[in-house]
């Protein structure tokens, strides 16, 4: 509102001020200082007089200033540290004062340059004072702005070459820029010459619509995007002014961005000022505070302005902040623990997971939940790991055992399943997008069962996949190598192993630099070229022999430039004997390598908890962290240690307590999906739903073509025609991950449950489970006992008995069984895992 | 009112409303005060939207070309139509009756002959991204959602059907791409026009009687509410229960089984319509929507007539289309429902300008028509302009985008309304595309 009204006053003022504005620092005085009482009106935090006292030290960044040019700025940020060790941004409740202010002055918390020399900064809170050196040179002359180095960072900023405006393919409007400034030289020409001069105009900068439009001064499609008194405003006009250099001198190349702190707890409704510094590689650091772009990954929790100012609210959690600049990314934690955080008990296992996922509670102030009962244990435990529940039989022998191994011993029982393999391979079909309308009947079978015979003989994962990435041969006997068959380009390639196996999403880097990680295409089409050169050769009918004739040229489509072949983040590959994916399994597979073995660890993280560590479990970048970092460590470090044996890691998730938890929330960890402290519940998926109502009903779903007695985890051809699989969210494998699956609701599936002919014969089946019960001699609640042990892997509770009461009342025995097995097949612990 | 409400608490619609009046002893004019103190005076517009599989030959249906060469014109002759100076093809008798009511497009155009590419872009308004050419397999609509799908997720629900359905099987272009299982179609894979025709399971499965029936849905009931407080559980778990209880009242409410109860029909209407599939499949769709789905989807299949094109249409494809879209507009229109239903007929692409060696048309992109009618599009006209072949657009062009931005507005949603994918991309439902002014009212 305010900011509104500002911006109003000046329009109306308009073109008049516009030229005394951008050089007369009474004027910049008054617009920081307006800035900053703006921050401070709004800003929620408690009064210093409460905590002053607490302060034991004041630390400052930078710890000098050096600045080169007239009204260069430097931004300050003041943390005081508490005699309780803990930190507090006291940068807008610091004093500053400039020993000599002809060479700067401070306004808000940013130095401004005036003349050149050497002078320092006093810093005060309360009796607490410390000072930093200011060296200002270069003022007399004034700076000189370059295109590449000063503009297309506020471009970027404003949004102005994001998707949905300039940087659309079309352009908007007659203007178009490349998205997310991919091709500067590209912009800088759109900028000059198109237009006839009408977007940028030397004798008269204020009529430029670069200016004009951003500010609304005239109609923008866009709406204002920058206020005429803003530092991007001032750049924009300067630099027309100027002449519009391309760029001022021999650009020095970006080569990194930092920002602090890196992470910080903050309280309730805090503030905290972020600092971001850009690296150049002529040794120059400059402050890009107010040039960069902020976002926040959970703005519930903590949400950033334009100015890199963080605010936290009232929901505790972490939000890490994404500071974006010129194809240059750093993140800022944030952690807001709970203010009213009850004493959280130790837990009582002496796992590291545990200890982890405790220190993580604990700092957050969230209690984790009960451990969950034996029951539902067991039913996760097995739907969980095996894709199916275990007989009734052992449920109950389970549900006596008195031992304190049980759980243990059961864990291992069940990861020697032979329906392990059937499972794991179902997971990994899905993700290596195992289709058989591309890879045709052969191909489909054979890739499935490799894959099935990889975790059947539970193969070390670096070994399967360093063979799957160098596969060679027949495609009806090689199983593996029609990856290369279902994916058939080199780039698709680059996109497929990088996500499946790093972590690494470079779908976005194939077009343009991607928008939140440091991929730019010659990264994307540097590590396709490890694939360019696989041959394909049909050697008959539905078969391909699969082999790579040796290392290539790699050119970027559209621009046709040349690429070396290079890993990610490594250098240039320029000869190979033989295969070059040798050397990219070796990179790729390697214990060093900084994603392989956090993302399989996160990917079996997030198979038995439904969420990953890091989320999306196979978008692994700084912008994205994990929840818990220390934790996903441990686990990449286990599986490194354990020589990537999957079923160790497995074993050693299942038997923390962490797994073990009940999925009922207390009174404070009810919001919780990311830390851990209880259970997520979850559907079942589409086959291990259909399977478990042929085990249930005893009834086995027949599927066309294949043998009977197959299951459906078991399927190789994801087309079979299913109207149950299909409408229950079976994967189309047309992406390289697990996001395929659904396991939304839909009213379909609720009526196919309920009203389905084919699921009420196999209900009512005379050979049927409900039958065979009815006939015996068991009683009526033995008959119900059955039933929910069947169904929902426990006892009945005092619903369940009640509604046999009834149905058992109600209608003949036989009738009765079959209602009572209807309505656990329709119940919420059915379709669920809890 | 509806799509505005999305975004507030207002959830009544215009049909629930009148109902409320007329219980409440309110008269029309406070009913509409109310309406418009609600935020609208529109009523919810609904849309009926029939798919030509195959691509529609525009030439010898819309779009004719009398004075073209023979191997050109083809074998129709054109025919004076309910509006002066429009004429349509002499196989559309029916048809040419209504065009007072129609909007005939001729000027659509995209660039891609392959079926799947051209279906998934007048299905969503977006193609379908680069691949090698020519029937290439596109999974269920995986790139963009389809305009079902969009109704689904921003529109709101009327009554107790499901908002989006298709009949008489899945349009392969109708999927809900990235917006999830939640908005896709609910499919009614069985046709109207045969005598077993029937809802998938919404009826009981043989053997249950409605008494054991009530019985069940008693006894799942008690059990789930035997938990207290579910949704702490999570969205799933309380969606299942959102769903089980919209399944019960979907195989319970009067009004959807009467809805899907087409043989509540008299035998005149049915056969008005026409006993096809087709026809049928127009005179449920009307049900559907005066029951309260917001967007049916008809497909129509085996148009790519690459042979024996006259034959084809003159024979076999063309008379059902013609009786059941002159049948289905007339009666929208006699029940006061062409305001607030929008009807859609769309194609992949049109055909060849020059006859084939087989006597037939093969694929053609670069210039087709599609009609639309009701709900604010402009009656009576016709839109655009092709060459004197047929062969290319030349008067007002209208993009598969602009078609969607269009189609949108009138059904009330902001066409640049921003949708994320799952890698957080943000993506407008009808991206690039402007509102056809020229086919409002």
């Amino acid at each position: 509102m305010r900011r509104h009204s500002r911006l109003k006053f000046h329009s109306s003022l308009g073109r008049t001020i516009f030229g005394v504005l951008l050089w007369c620092s009474a004027i910049w005085a008054t617009r920081i200082n307006a800035d900053e009482r703006e921050t401070v009106a709004t800003g929620g935090a408690t009064p210093v007089a409460r905590w002053l006292n607490d302060v034991a030290v004041l630390q400052v960044e930078p710890k000098t200033i050096q600045l080169h040019g007239l009204n260069r700025r430097q931004s300050i940020i003041v943390t005081a540290r508490m005699h309780d060790g803990s930190e507090r941004d006291v940068t807008r409740d610091a004093e500053y004062q400039v020993a000599n202010t002809d060479i700067g002055k401070v306004f808000g918390a940013t130095f401004v340059s005036q003349s050149s020399g050497e002078t320092s900064v006093r810093i005060r809170l309360g009796a607490i004072q410390t000072e930093i050196s200011v060296a200002s040179q270069g003022v007399e002359s004034p700076p000189s702005l370059g295109f590449v180095r000063d503009v297309m960072p506020v471009l970027s900023k404003a949004g102005c070459n994001s998707g949905g405006c300039h940087g659309r393919a079309a352009g908007q409007n007659g203007f178009k820029l490349s998205v997310f400034g991919f091709d500067p030289i590209g912009d800088y020409t759109a900028l000059i010459k198109e237009s006839r001069g009408r977007r940028l105009n030397v004798a008269s900068p204020e009529q430029s619509l670069l200016l004009t439009k951003p500010t609304g001064l005239v109609p923008h499609g866009g709406g204002v995007r920058m206020s005429v008194d803003s530092p991007d405003f001032e750049i924009l006009s300067t630099w027309i002014r100027q002449g519009m250099p391309i760029d001022s001198r021999q650009p020095s190349e970006l080569v990194g961005i930092r920002a602090v702190p890196g992470s910080r707890i903050l309280r309730f409704r805090d503030l905290q000022q972020i600092q971001v510094t850009a690296i150049y590689s002529d040794g120059l650091e400059r402050d890009v505070t107010s040039a960069v772009a902020y976002s926040s990954n959970s703005p519930q929790i903590a949400d950033v302005d334009r100015s890199g100012l963080v605010r936290s609210g009232e929901v505790p959690g972490e939000a890490a902040i994404t500071v974006a600049y010129m194809g240059h990314v750093a993140a800022v934690r944030t952690l807001i623990p709970r203010p009213d955080a009850p004493v959280i008990p130790n837990h009582t296992g002496s796992s590291t997971i545990d200890q982890l996922v405790w220190q993580r509670l604990k700092t957050l102030g969230t209690p984790p939940s009960e451990l969950a009962d034996d029951a539902t244990f067991l039913r996760r435990l097995a739907l969980d790991t095996i894709g199916r529940t275990v007989s009734t039989a052992e449920i109950r022998e389970f549900l006596r055992d008195t031992s304190l191994d049980k759980r243990s011993r059961m864990i291992e029982r069940i990861l020697n399943r032979d329906d392990y393999a059937r499972f794991w391979s179902m997971k990994w079909s899905d993700i290596l997008m195992v289709d058989r309308q591309k890879l045709g009947d052969r191909g489909a079978y054979e890739f499935r069962r490799w894959l099935h015979h990889q975790f059947a003989t539970n193969r070390p994962y670096d070994e399967w996949v360093r063979s799957l990435i160098t596969a060679t041969g027949d495609s009806g006997k090689v199983g593996a190598v029609n990856l290369f068959r279902g994916v058939d380009s080199h780039d698709g390639l680059a996109r497929v192993t990088a996500q499946a196996f790093l972590g690494v999403r470079l779908e976005c880097a194939q077009c343009h630099h991607h928008p939140f990680d440091q991929w730019s295409q010659d990264d994307f089409f540097g590590l396709a070229g490890f694939f360019n050169g696989l041959q394909r050769q049909p050697v008959g009918t539905g078969r391909t022999l699969v082999y790579h004739a040796g290392l290539r040229e790699t050119r970027i489509p559209v621009s046709n430039r040349l690429v070396p072949t290079r890993v990610l983040g490594g250098p240039a590959v320029t000869s190979l004997d033989g295969d070059p994916r040798a050397a990219l399994a070796d990179w790729m597979t390697s214990p060093a390598n900084p994603w392989f073995a956090r993302m399989a660890a996160n990917r079996i993280w997030k198979h038995f908890f439904g969420r990953g560590l890091v989320e999306s479990e196979d978008d692994m970048r700084t912008t994205n962290p994990a929840s818990n970092e220390p934790l996903l460590d441990y686990l990449a470090e286990r599986l490194v240690e354990q020589k990537f044996d999957q079923k160790e890691l497995i074993r050693e998730i299942l038997e923390s307590q962490t797994y073990q938890l009940s999925s009922g929330p207390n009174d404070y960890n009810r919001d919780d999906e990311q830390n851990f402290s209880r259970r997520i519940v979850r559907r079942l998926a589409a086959e291990v739903l259909l399977d478990a109502i042929s085990d249930v009903t005893e009834v086995p779903e027949e599927f066309p073509g294949q043998p009977p007695g197959t299951r459906a985890v078991s399927l190789w051809d994801n087309r079979l025609p299913s109207y149950f699989l299909e409408i229950f969210g079976r994967p189309e494998r047309t992406s390289p991950c697990e996001c395929g699956r659904s396991s939304e609701p839909t009213i379909a599936q609720a009526l196919h449950l309920m009203n389905a002919p084919e699921i009420e014969a196999r209900v009512t089946s005379s050979t049927g489970r409900a039958a065979r019960l009815a006939q015996s001699d068991l009683s009526e609640q033995q008959i119900l006992d059955e039933i929910c042990l069947a169904t929902v892997g426990r006892y009945p509770n005092g619903a369940e008995r009640e509604i046999a009461h009834d149905l058992f009342t109600q209608a003949p025995r036989s009738e009765a069984a079959v209602d009572l097995l209807w309505v656990m097949l329709n119940s919420r612990d059915f379709v669920f895992v809890r | 009112m509806a799509q505005r409400s999305s975004n507030s608490n207002l959830t009544v619609s215009r049909r629930g409303l009148i109902k409320v009046g007329s219980l409440a002893g309110l008269g029309l004019a406070d009913v509409l005060r109310l309406q418009s103190a609600l935020g609208s005076e529109r009523p919810d517009v609904n849309c009926i939207f029939i798919f030509i599989i195959g691509g529609m030959a525009h030439q010898d249906m819309w779009d004719l070309k009398p004075d073209a060469p023979s191997e050109i014109r083809g074998d129709f002759r054109p025919i004076a139509s309910a509006v002066p100076g429009t004429f349509v093809s002499e196989i559309l008798p029916h048809t040419a009756k209504v065009t007072d009511k129609l909007a005939i497009v001729r000027s659509m155009s995209h660039n891609d002959p392959d079926h799947t590419a051209g279906y998934h872009v007048m299905m969503t308004g977006q193609h379908p991204g680069t691949g090698p050419a020519f029937n290439r397999n596109i999974a269920n609509n995986n790139v963009h959602p389809s305009f079902g799908s969009m109704v689904a997720k921003v529109a709101t629900k009327n009554g107790s059907l499901p908002p989006y359905i298709s009949i008489p099987n899945f349009l392969n272009s109708g999927g809900p791409a990235f917006l999830g299982a939640n908005c896709s179609p609910f499919v009614i894979e069985s046709d109207p026009a045969s005598p077993e025709f029937s809802v998938r399971d919404i009826v009981l499965p043989d053997g249950v009687t409605s008494d054991r029936s009530v019985r069940r849905q008693a006894a799942l009931r008690k059990l789930n509410a035997y938990e207290q407080d579910v949704d702490r559980l999570g969205k799933q778990v309380q969606a299942l229960d959102v769903f089980q209880q919209k399944a019960y009242s979907l195989m319970t409410s009067q009004s959807a089984r009467q809805a899907f109860d087409i043989s509540l029909e008299s035998d005149k209407v049915r056969e008005e319509y026409g006993m096809t599939s087709l026809g049928q499949c127009c005179l449920m769709a009307r049900r559907l929507v005066d029951a309260g789905c917001r967007f049916v989807s008809i497909e129509n299949g085996h148009w790519d007539t690459h042979r024996k094109n006259t034959m084809s249409l003159r024979d076999l494809l063309v008379p059902p289309l013609d009786q059941a879209l002159a049948a289905l507009i007339t009666d929208l229109g006699q029940r006061g429902m062409l305001e607030s239903t929008l009807v859609v007929l769309a194609t992949e692409f049109g055909r060849t300008p020059k006859i084939n060696h087989m006597a037939g048309r093969d694929h053609w992109p670069a210039a087709f028509s599609v009609v639309m009618a009701g709900a604010g599009i402009k009656p009576g006209i016709v839109y655009g302009a092709t060459d004197q072949n047929a062969a290319t657009v030349t008067d007002r062009p209208v993009s598969p985008s602009d078609f969607a931005a269009t189609l949108l507005h009138v059904l009330g949603i902001d066409p640049q309304t921003t949708v994320q994918t799952p890698v957080g991309r943000p993506v407008q439902l009808a991206s690039g595309g402007r509102v056809v002014q020229g086919l409002l009212t």
